[in-house]
């Protein structure tokens, strides 16, 4: 019996040890926090539902609706203001600075205080979302955990959007668009090496999700069909209707949270109260316009749609949820978007319809793609809102009409209101996040736009011949080729050459003949390609002009 | 509230782990129950404002209830069912059959939701579709309490073959039915009815004698028993129940007609046994008489070659009070070209109660 316990112990201790071996960690780190998170995200879902019901009971007033909002932003913006400044707003912007700024460090108290203020806003009726928070709450837990785990800050870094998927995946119920979120908006890379452990992460949450709260999907969505292939060009107007309204929207939004900044620093307490009125206000007529909105988006989808309540509540909602936020309320505008796009999506459908039944589905096939449309035009992330519908759906024929709608609205979008909305706010709070486009062109800046060819003549007067002469001859005579580039290569890595090595130029060479120079590089040429000139004396001591 | 590890250790924070996800999953399945029963008991008090709107007859309103008791348990088949049922109510059938479809994508052995398919479609005038349905609403699923229905459904399904006049098709269903269907008068008297419209009139009297034993004083059953031996040719006996009956309802203009009918055919049966040839001679040329006179309104005043030709037949040989077979011969050719050549017009210019005696005197006489 003793000989059997040193065994087990044994077996234990060896698990252990395998446990800690740095290799195994990321991926044991990202199924865990999956699950914690996962866990984490259900919690605050069912809390909040739970919250509201009580707020809400029913047949109770119609007061409550102005009064439930009122006092509710008013506590948690005390809350807010008091213990937990960084668990205001959205989260992504949050997260996005914890993860390029701030080393993926976030505080568990701000995690903590986004839990249950976000909650408890989302609760009262405030017109928010609870995907952003989710994910500020995901990127946190997982941030914690790297630390406890004494992770180095790379390491932290690479686990804060694994995170973020998890979080996604089990709010939205979508575990793709959760993983391409992260990398298409968190991280702003398609590429990014954290892909293997967020799919992990995403799939654990998921998994969870299913686990407690069963089957059931988000949103209940009847059979999508295409009528007629002339359907596409009712699409083209939803896009053009969503790009439209999506900029309206970031526009308010901004302009309202700008105009709030413009108040005493003191009064940031009680900001959030403007919102909260707003909501209550408008929640008197319509009462549909507060909370999170998922069961009114379930109707839509469905088809109960009356174009007046659609209309009525695309315009509340876009002003409701502004005001909300611009005033500093906690809550995403995730949820608010979809709210947007299925009201915007059926509003054009019953119209479309009513005009021609033969030719277009009911209003909720376009209140579904609407949803997509508006995702893409304000959040700004054309490839996760096609796979989140299509996630939700699960219906391949949605995809091109979808694919239709978002980038027409994703280019109107993109063409009135250049910076995206995540951007803009964190602008607006004097912080400059990487942008994916700025990435993108100077990614896009190549050598071949940098460089001095070989010229086919060769003069002795021209200042680079000996240079040219001496490159040529190294390259067509080493055993070995010497550091160069290619035409083709990111003008970024012949800086980067250009340090390792010492040397001030680079030769160019072709890719189909390594000992055939093509033309030299210099680094004055390189930074001046980036907009960077070097004082004279700098170059005169590098022996180039 | 700044909850940071002293000292990081990975295992520790491995376990630390564990110990949340078993808290949080413990959490959120207890969140989760509440959620359900909270959900499960507003959805019942949605279910129970639908049902009382129901039965107010506002279907619309219900529909709502139902709707709203639907978006909070999903997958509650007795909630769809009654908002199929009250969309029906409310005439939006395409809305009830797009959620009937969807239920019985999910239970197609339903049986209340087969039914409620069927009598959907019977509204839309899908007829052969609803009797498919009805069929699997027979066959179905049904609950501890519903077992008698199925038994319904078919009884259901009687009544609108029987509208539809697809006898062999009704008789299928009624002939399972004599065993199963209730012992009430009410359900006695349809089926006999039903068994005479799928021309099956000796079944008809059989189901109208059992009920007459037990209930003797019921006049419909005397009716239907006289309409039952009147289709078998038994006009004697079919002249004695709608006595019967009569006696039970006075005044009936109904029964009176069809006792009229059966004294008439008795009257005019020119080879009713015991006849002697003198009263056969005098109900031949009253046989004759009565079909040149059914011919006239449908010839008008310049009729054509063969009628004229008849109708003069006719007269001379009523003038000359010509033998029995003649008669009858001639009566006979006289109500086919009255069939052949009149056609509709005969059908507009018919006497109820003679007509009808003749054409079952002419049916016999043609046998």
């Amino acid at each position: 019996m003793k000989l059997k316990s040193a065994s087990v112990i044994e077996r234990l201790r060896k698990a252990l040890q395998l446990l800690q071996q740095q290799a195994y960690r990321p991926l044991i780190l990202s199924l865990a926090i999956g699950a914690l998170v996962g866990l984490v995200t259900v919690a605050f879902i069912l809390l909040t539902g739970q919250l509201a019901a009580r707020m809400y009971p029913a047949g109770g007033s119609g007061w409550r609706r102005v009064l439930v909002p009122t006092a509710g932003s008013l506590i948690t913006g005390y809350l807010l203001w008091r213990f937990f400044p960084f668990a205001r707003g959205s989260g992504i912007p949050q997260t996005k600075f914890a993860l390029f700024i701030n080393d993926g460090r976030i505080a568990f108290r701000t995690v903590f205080g986004k839990f249950f203020c976000c909650s408890a806003s989302l609760a009262s009726g405030i017109a928010l979302g609870r995907e952003g928070p989710s994910v500020q709450i995901g990127a946190g837990l997982a941030s914690v955990v790297a630390r406890g785990a004494g992770l180095g800050k790379e390491d932290i870094k690479a686990l804060a959007p694994v995170g973020c998927s998890a979080a996604l995946a089990a709010a939205f119920n979508t575990p793709i668009a959760g993983v391409l979120f992260t990398l298409e908006e968190i991280m702003g890379d398609l590429h990014a090496p954290v892909l293997g452990t967020a799919v992990l992460s995403s799939a654990t949450s998921w998994i969870v999700l299913h686990l407690v709260l069963g089957d059931d999907p988000l949103f209940h969505v009847p059979a999508y069909q295409l009528v007629h292939p002339a359907e596409m060009m009712v699409y083209a107007v939803l896009g053009l209707v969503g790009g439209l309204g999506s900029v309206a929207f970031v526009k308010l939004l901004l302009s309202l949270r700008q105009w709030f900044k413009g108040f005493p620093k003191g009064s940031v307490w009680l900001q959030p109260v403007a919102g909260g009125l707003t909501v209550g206000l408008m929640g008197l007529f319509l009462p549909d316009v507060m909370g999170v909105g998922y069961s009114f988006i379930d109707k839509v989808l469905n088809g109960e749609v009356v174009l007046r309540a659609v209309v009525l509540l695309a315009v509340f909602k876009i002003v409701a949820t502004a005001v909300a936020y611009g005033s500093g309320n906690a809550g995403g505008i995730f949820g608010p978007s979809l709210f947007i796009g299925a009201t915007m999506g059926a509003a054009v459908g019953s119209i479309a319809h009513r005009f021609f039944p033969a030719y277009t589905a009911g209003p909720g096939a376009y209140a579904l793609v609407g949803m997509g449309t508006a995702f893409a035009g304000i959040v700004r992330t054309p490839l996760t809102s096609v796979i989140m519908i299509f996630e939700m759906t699960r219906d391949y024929t949605i995809i091109v009409p979808l694919m239709i709608s978002n980038l027409i609205a994703y280019l109107i979008s993109y063409g009135l209101q250049r910076m995206p909305i995540y951007e803009a706010l964190a602008h607006q709070d004097g912080v400059h996040l990487p942008i994916a486009n700025t990435r993108d062109e100077a990614a896009r800046m190549r050598v071949s736009q940098a460089m001095r060819p070989v010229p086919a003549v060769l003069r002795e007067e021209e200042p680079d011949t000996q240079e040219f002469k001496r490159l040529a001859a190294l390259v067509a005579e080493s055993a070995t080729v010497p550091p160069h580039v290619h035409p083709d290569h990111q003008l970024s890595l012949a800086l980067e050459r250009i340090g390792a090595t010492g040397l001030t130029v680079l030769p160019v060479i072709s890719r189909a003949d390594t000992r055939r120079l093509l033309g030299i590089v210099l680094l004055d040429d390189v930074l001046r390609a980036f907009g960077v000139s070097r004082p004279s004396e700098a170059r005169e001591s590098a022996g180039l002009n | 509230m700044a909850v940071e590890f002293s000292k990081p250790s990975f295992v520790r924070t491995l376990a630390l782990i564990l110990l949340a996800i078993g808290g949080l999953s413990a959490t959120d399945l207890f969140l989760a129950k509440t959620e359900r029963e909270a959900n499960a008991a507003e959805a019942a008090r949605y279910d129970r404002e639908g049902e009382r709107l129901m039965q107010a007859g506002r279907s619309s309103e219900a529909a709502d209830r139902f709707q709203s008791a639907l978006s909070l348990e999903r997958d509650n088949e007795d909630y769809q069912l009654a908002l199929a049922q009250a969309l029906d109510g409310a005439g939006r059938l395409e809305d009830a059959e797009k959620a009937l479809r969807a239920l019985l994508e999910r239970n197609s052995f339903s049986g209340p939701a087969n039914l409620a398919m069927a009598r959907v479609l019977v509204k839309q005038g899908h007829i052969d579709q609803a009797i498919a349905y009805y069929h699997r609403a027979i066959y179905g699923q049904w609950s501890d309490g519903q077992r008698s229905n199925p038994v319904r459904v078919r009884l259901e399904l009687a009544d609108l073959l029987s509208r539809r006049n697809s006898q062999e098709d009704l008789l299928a269903e009624l002939l399972p039915l004599q065993d199963q269907a209730p012992e009430d008068a009410g359900t006695r008297l349809k089926m006999g009815k039903w068994f005479l419209a799928a021309g099956s009139p000796n079944r008809a009297a059989s189901v109208f004698r059992t009920l007459l034993r037990e209930q003797p004083e019921l006049a419909e059953a005397y009716a239907g028993l006289g309409e039952a031996e009147f289709a078998q040719g038994n006009y004697r006996m079919a002249r004695a129940e709608f006595q019967a009956a009569l006696r039970l309802k006075p005044g009936d203009a109904y029964l009176s007609s069809r006792l009229e009918v059966c004294d008439l055919v008795l009257r005019l049966d020119p080879h009713r046994n015991g006849l002697s040839a003198e009263e056969e001679s005098e109900r031949s040329r009253k046989l004759l008489e009565l079909a040149a006179d059914a011919v006239k309104p449908c010839a008008g005043s310049a009729p054509e070659e063969p009628i004229a030709d008849l109708l003069e037949a006719a007269a001379k040989q009523l003038k000359k009070r010509g033998s029995a077979p003649d008669n009858i011969e001639l009566a006979q050719r006289l109500w086919q070209t009255r069939k052949a050549v009149c056609g509709a017009a005969a059908a507009g210019a018919a006497r109820p109660g003679s007509d009808e005696a003749l054409e079952l005197v002419m049916g016999k006489l043609s046998q």
